[in-house]
């Protein structure tokens, strides 16, 4: 083999070993959470882009399941919300007999007086999805009837939730909700 | 393509021009920092019917920002000197992805995106390597470059027909859609090119191309590897 030849060969084997090299202490800690030298765990990398879709994510909460209905007046509005720890998570499924402006947000634990983010916004006559919360607080809907006719709102939700609070009329009603109390 | 020659050699002697170019290039780069492609998805499936501007506006942003599309672009051209085998390289290029890309789509072909992705990786590592001779020198064998650019053109459509596969496509109105995200992928194609271009013909001027040209094509090949093996981990894992 000629000396060129070497030095191309050469070159082939630094780029192989380079991309090796690239790929199994950045990359694919980073976007694959495979960390074989713990590279991604001492750069504080590892998962950063979570591109591994967790399929199952275990819950420390006790499983609830929750009915309810509200009627609402032209005009009125109620708010209920769920406490759920950060990445817990709940399903949901709400329908309204009219289209009602609904704004789902979330209140953080030790957060500012009246402080909510908001997630969703909108006016429909349902909803459907699942809901993981961003950090531990309050997670739940306003729903505000705009129009000329009363409505009625169905809410069915399943998830990890400990506690329902409705607020409606200045009034807060929290129902502690476990295994062995069935709600509504 | 002529005009994206001449756009990097009119800047090429205009060095003012190179920071608005610079802006110009930064702009999808800092459009694409937030992913939007999952707003991308939601607006384009809502749409029914022909939609010229979005999907030519969709190919654009998927080639500018396309990295694997551009590393192979700029080993295609890295020693293409003059204007005349630019265009007929970038034309073989251009009718390979489009072919592919047409029938892909209307055929629904299935392909794994992580495995052509893996091969367009691939295509760089290939070219970087002809690049500095390694076939010749290596293996004593020679490949026709213009047949080449063809086939990994070939790849490189099927790469782009999943991407626009991955949107849930109304059959209504789907032969514009897809010669308009053709048609833009074209432009963002020329447009990336003449950016290219500008920094291939600066740099030529200069001694330090002849010498780091070599390096240069390794780092290529090297970026070549680690998107292959990205796509092949994303195969095996997502």
């Amino acid at each position: 083999m000629d000396k060129e030849a070497g030095r191309i060969l050469k070159a082939a084997v630094v780029a192989i070993a380079a991309a090796a090299l690239i790929l199994i202490t950045l990359i694919l800690p980073a976007e694959f959470d495979f960390d074989p030298l713990g590279t991604g765990q001492a750069l504080g990398i590892l998962g950063l882009s979570g591109s591994a879709p967790k399929t199952v994510s275990q819950q420390d909460t006790n499983y609830q399941e929750d009915a309810i209905q509200f009627i609402l007046q032209p005009y009125e509005s109620v708010e209920y919300k769920y406490r759920l720890k950060k990445d817990s998570s709940l399903i949901f499924s709400w329908k309204a007999s009219g289209a009602v402006t609904f704004e789902l947000h979330g209140e953080p634990d030790g957060g500012p007086e009246g402080f909510a983010e908001s997630f969703s916004i909108g006016k429909r006559d349902y909803g459907n999805g699942t809901f993981t919360a961003p950090f531990s607080g309050i997670h739940g809907w306003f729903w505000e009837n705009r129009g000329t006719d009363a409505v009625t709102i169905d809410l069915t939700t399943a998830g990890f939730y400990s506690a329902a609070l409705k607020f409606r009329d200045g009034f807060v009603d929290e129902k502690s909700l476990d295994n062995s109390t069935q709600a509504n | 393509m002529i005009a994206a020659y001449r756009c990097g050699l009119y800047l090429s002697k205009h060095p003012r021009a190179w920071m608005v170019a610079g802006m110009l290039l930064a702009l999808p780069v800092i459009c694409s920092a937030h992913n939007i492609s999952a707003d991308n998805a939601r607006f384009v499936e809502g749409i029914d019917g022909p939609a010229i501007a979005p999907f030519m506006y969709l190919g654009a942003k998927h080639m500018v920002t396309g990295y694997d599309h551009l590393l192979f672009l700029l080993g295609v051209i890295f020693f293409l000197y003059r204007a005349r085998d630019i265009l007929l390289f970038v034309t073989l290029f251009t009718l390979g992805h489009s072919i592919t890309l047409m029938t892909g789509v209307l055929l629904e072909v299935n392909v794994n995106a992580y495995l052509i992705d893996a091969i367009i990786g691939m295509s760089v590592v290939y070219k970087a390597f002809e690049n500095i001779d390694g076939f010749r020198q290596v293996f004593a064998i020679q490949f026709n470059a213009k047949v080449a650019v063809f086939i990994f053109g070939l790849f490189h459509g099927l790469g782009l027909a999943t991407k626009l596969q991955e949107f849930a496509l109304s059959s209504e109105g789907l032969v514009t859609n897809i010669v308009s995200f053709n048609i833009g992928v074209e432009l963002g194609q020329a447009i990336a090119l003449a950016f290219i271009l500008l920094v291939l013909l600066q740099w030529r001027q200069r001694e330090s191309f002849q010498n780091h040209a070599f390096v240069t094509n390794t780092f290529l090949m090297t970026a070549g590897f680690v998107l292959t093996g990205y796509q092949l981990a994303g195969y095996m894992w997502v």
